[in-house]
């Protein structure tokens, strides 16, 4: 029979029927499901996380190999009662108002999803109040913005406004990212963080969750 | 006289098609099963009225298009849009296989001039690319280049078609926020022109308005345009995608979908105006799926731009698509090579309007050096596209009798009367024998490009405006400006 370590291979592998398989088949064997996430199916996507960053894997390979983790995941899910999935912390994502941008923020979404992080996305042209009653309902650790455009900028610092007004800011970490934002900006508006591709976003998501 | 000989077409410029007539059939036929099946979205509350009353089905604000309703509105939009100078000159007349190049707009970001350090574009980039495309030969129109970052971002577009029209006389297509600002910028383009009957009768602006990928009409994309047909303003609303991303990664898919989009777009024109100036196509890029780029210079992406110019030629309207820009991030040989390569193909295609002529980093950032040496190979794409002379007096037996078996050319009346015509000049690439180079202290395309745009930026002035226009133009970004504040 498959072991947990060809589970991860094979989310490696983007191989979605062998990772149902397998797991399946270790449940039935009665291994903990927990140890099936955490030691089968965890390993394999933060490996293509790796690879992906490097420059060795493309987006649609990192993409099914999500689905093949998810599936897996699902599964295992199945037989955890009550107890709590794991997860790498709640991230609330939006492209911010009069921006329609949003393949850059699908993207990041995606990736942080794949990468054990809640991800609760917003959509495009978010205002700042719709954020700010998401912080409140979703509790995140982190508040991520996506501008594409020069004019939307400002519209990112308006979300920092308002969690300031609402008392929300010190409860939450900001990343900001999209084409025309930098650095440089990121400290000007006071965003905890800035990052220039998916890949680094969740680098940077992980570090200040 | 001479006289002519019978089924010879004297003068048969090179042509590139990349599909058959039959393979264009075949797009088109899916892309009518598109609009037919999976409909389209519409968030423009007067867009979505005039199609169901044009029999559309319509559910909350998705509508499915009858193929004999895209026919029909194929039919009634302009085959043939003329676009005039801002001196009332038509000098861009959109037909079948006429070919103009223009910049891009919007650029974040700006090599620096003097410092050569990359940062945040401001209205002055504008001013400067506006001044040197003016100036530049082979520039026939004009998009923003760069973006006006220092300026209120309620009415950024507004400033940079200020900074545009006052520096540049050439036809421009701006870009606008939402359909309060269109109108306001057509105000102002009246202003330069003697008041708004004489922009209808001649206009020299042209929106460029877009869907969002797949197959969303936002409710500004489409308000913007709709405020131009008022004012008879040519449209160019297109799709920019990302294939892979938001269409289909095969090239057909890409295509099919793109162009599904274009034709819902011609329908929402013509049904607001019979006849409303429309200009199609698609910006045709794949997303890098390494680093998730959009890419620009790629060849998917000119062999996807071959394809909707053809289909564009296939429905008999304008078109916009795209060359000269690149993802080169600063202009290298890269840059060189895919302006090069894309510049020639939209010549050889007979492409209408090709923007984002000069964009590095996929339309990220701006060097206006670029744009004049970009200017130089799209003379070279058009002294190549006009063909190769084939008469008497080129094929030159009489010349070449003269000089006889074992002569030379180089002092003969044919070579004096020709040379000029039939061997192409460069303004910035470099033939010299080593030594001369060396004499010339190695100097590069790319530094002989920064002299000259240099030199345009210090003595360059464009054709004035009529009094008081300026003053107007300012009135009128105030005046919005006072009208969004309260
Ligand atoms: C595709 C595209 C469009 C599509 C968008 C489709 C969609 N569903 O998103 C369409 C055609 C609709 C569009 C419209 C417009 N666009 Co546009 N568009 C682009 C283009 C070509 C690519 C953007 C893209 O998706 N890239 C691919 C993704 C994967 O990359 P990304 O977005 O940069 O995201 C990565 C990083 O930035 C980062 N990131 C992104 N978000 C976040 C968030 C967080 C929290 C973090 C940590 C990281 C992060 O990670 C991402 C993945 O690696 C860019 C040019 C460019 N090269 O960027 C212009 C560009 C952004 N657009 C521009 C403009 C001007 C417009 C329009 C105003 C044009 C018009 N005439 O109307 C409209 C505006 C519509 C609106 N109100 O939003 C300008 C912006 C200039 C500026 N600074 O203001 C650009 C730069 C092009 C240009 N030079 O003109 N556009």
């Amino acid at each position: 029979m498959a072991s947990i370590k060809d589970l991860t291979e094979f989310v490696i592998q983007a191989d979605i029927e062998k990772v149902k398989e397998t797991t399946a088949a270790l449940l039935a064997a009665g291994e903990d499901p927990l140890k099936i996430i955490n030691e089968g199916l965890i390993p394999g996507i933060n490996e293509v996380g790796e690879r992906f960053k490097e420059g060795n894997l493309f987006v649609p390979e990192m993409m099914m190999s999500a689905q093949a983790m998810k599936a897996g995941v699902d599964l295992a899910k199945e037989k955890i009662e009550g107890a709590d999935i794991p997860n790498a912390g709640t991230i609330v994502i939006g492209t911010v108002a009069g921006d329609l941008h949003d393949i850059g923020k699908n993207l990041v979404s995606m990736m942080l999803d794949s990468s054990g992080f809640n991800v609760v996305d917003l959509g495009v042209d978010v205002p700042a109040d719709k954020f700010i009653a998401a912080v409140k309902e979703h509790k995140p650790s982190i508040v991520g913005l996506s501008a594409l455009l020069t004019t939307t900028m400002p519209a990112m610092k308006e979300v920092i406004d308002a969690l300031k007004e609402s008392n929300l800011r010190d409860q939450v970490k900001v990343v900001i990212g999209g084409a025309p934002v930098s650095q440089a900006y990121a400290d000007e508006i006071g965003a905890d963080g800035y990052a220039p591709d998916a890949a680094l976003a969740v680098e940077l998501c992980k570090k200040i969750a | 006289m001479e006289k002519l000989i019978s089924n010879y077409s004297e003068q048969v410029t090179p042509q590139l098609k990349w599909v058959t007539d039959a393979q264009l059939e075949q797009i088109h036929y899916a892309t009518l099963e598109v609009l037919e099946r999976t409909g389209i979205v519409v968030k423009n509350k007067e867009a979505l009225k005039l199609l169901k009353d044009a029999g559309c089905r319509v559910e909350g604000e998705h509508v499915w298009i009858q193929p004999w309703l895209v026919e029909e509105c194929l039919r009634l939009a302009p085959k043939r849009i003329s676009v005039a100078n801002r001196l009332g000159e038509r000098v861009m007349p959109l037909e079948k296989n006429r070919v103009y190049y223009g910049t891009g707009s919007d650029l974040p970001f700006t090599i620096d001039l003097e410092t050569n350090e990359r940062r945040t574009s401001t209205k002055q980039d504008v001013v400067d690319a506006s001044r040197v495309v003016d100036a530049l030969p082979n520039f026939d129109f004009l998009m923003s280049h760069a973006i006006a970052s220092d300026t209120n971002p309620d009415v950024s577009d507004l400033h940079q078609f200020e900074a545009m029209t006052l520096n540049c006389s050439k036809p421009i297509i701006f870009t606008a926020h939402n359909a309060e600002n269109t109108e306001a910028i057509i105000q102002m383009a009246a202003a330069c022109v003697g008041g708004v009957e004489k922009l209808k009768a001649n206009p020299y602006i042209i929106l460029y308005s877009e869907p969002i990928s797949p197959l969303v009409h936002t409710h500004d994309g489409v308000g913007k345009m709709y405020k131009c047909f008022e004012y008879n303003i040519p449209v160019v609303y297109t799709p920019g995608v990302l294939a892979g991303g938001t269409t289909p990664v095969t090239k057909a898919g890409c295509i099919t979908l793109m162009n599904a989009e274009a034709l819902a777009g011609v329908v929402i024109a013509q049904l607001k105006k019979k006849g409303a100036p429309i200009i199609i196509g698609g910006g045709a890029t794949p997303m890098d799926m390494k680093t998730t780029t959009t890419l620009y210079g790629a060849p998917e992406t000119y062999m996807n731009y071959g394809i909707m110019t053809q289909l564009a030629q296939f429905y008999g309207l304008p078109n916009f698509t795209e060359a000269g820009c690149v993802n080169a991030p600063v202009p290298d040989v890269q840059a060189g090579a895919e302006a090069a390569v894309t510049i020639l193909m939209t010549q050889l295609e007979g492409c209408n309007l090709v923007h984002d002529v000069g964009y590095l980093e996929g339309g990220k950032t701006g060097y206006l050096p670029f744009l004049a040496i970009c200017d130089e190979l799209i003379s070279m794409a058009r002294y190549s596209g006009a063909g190769t002379r084939i008469s008497r007096d080129h094929l030159a037996v009489d010349c070449i009798h003269e000089v006889g078996p074992g002569g030379n050319y180089m002092a003969h009346p044919h070579t004096f009367k020709y040379f000029r015509e039939e061997i192409w000049s460069p303004r910035f690439f470099n033939r010299y024998h080593w030594e001369q180079w060396l004499g010339k202290d190695k100097e590069t395309p790319m530094d002989k490009a920064v002299k000259e745009v240099k030199r345009i930026l210090a003595e360059h002035q464009a054709a004035a405006l009529p009094e008081g226009a300026a003053e107007e133009m300012q009135r009128i970004i105030r005046q919005r400006e006072e009208e969004i504040r309260s």
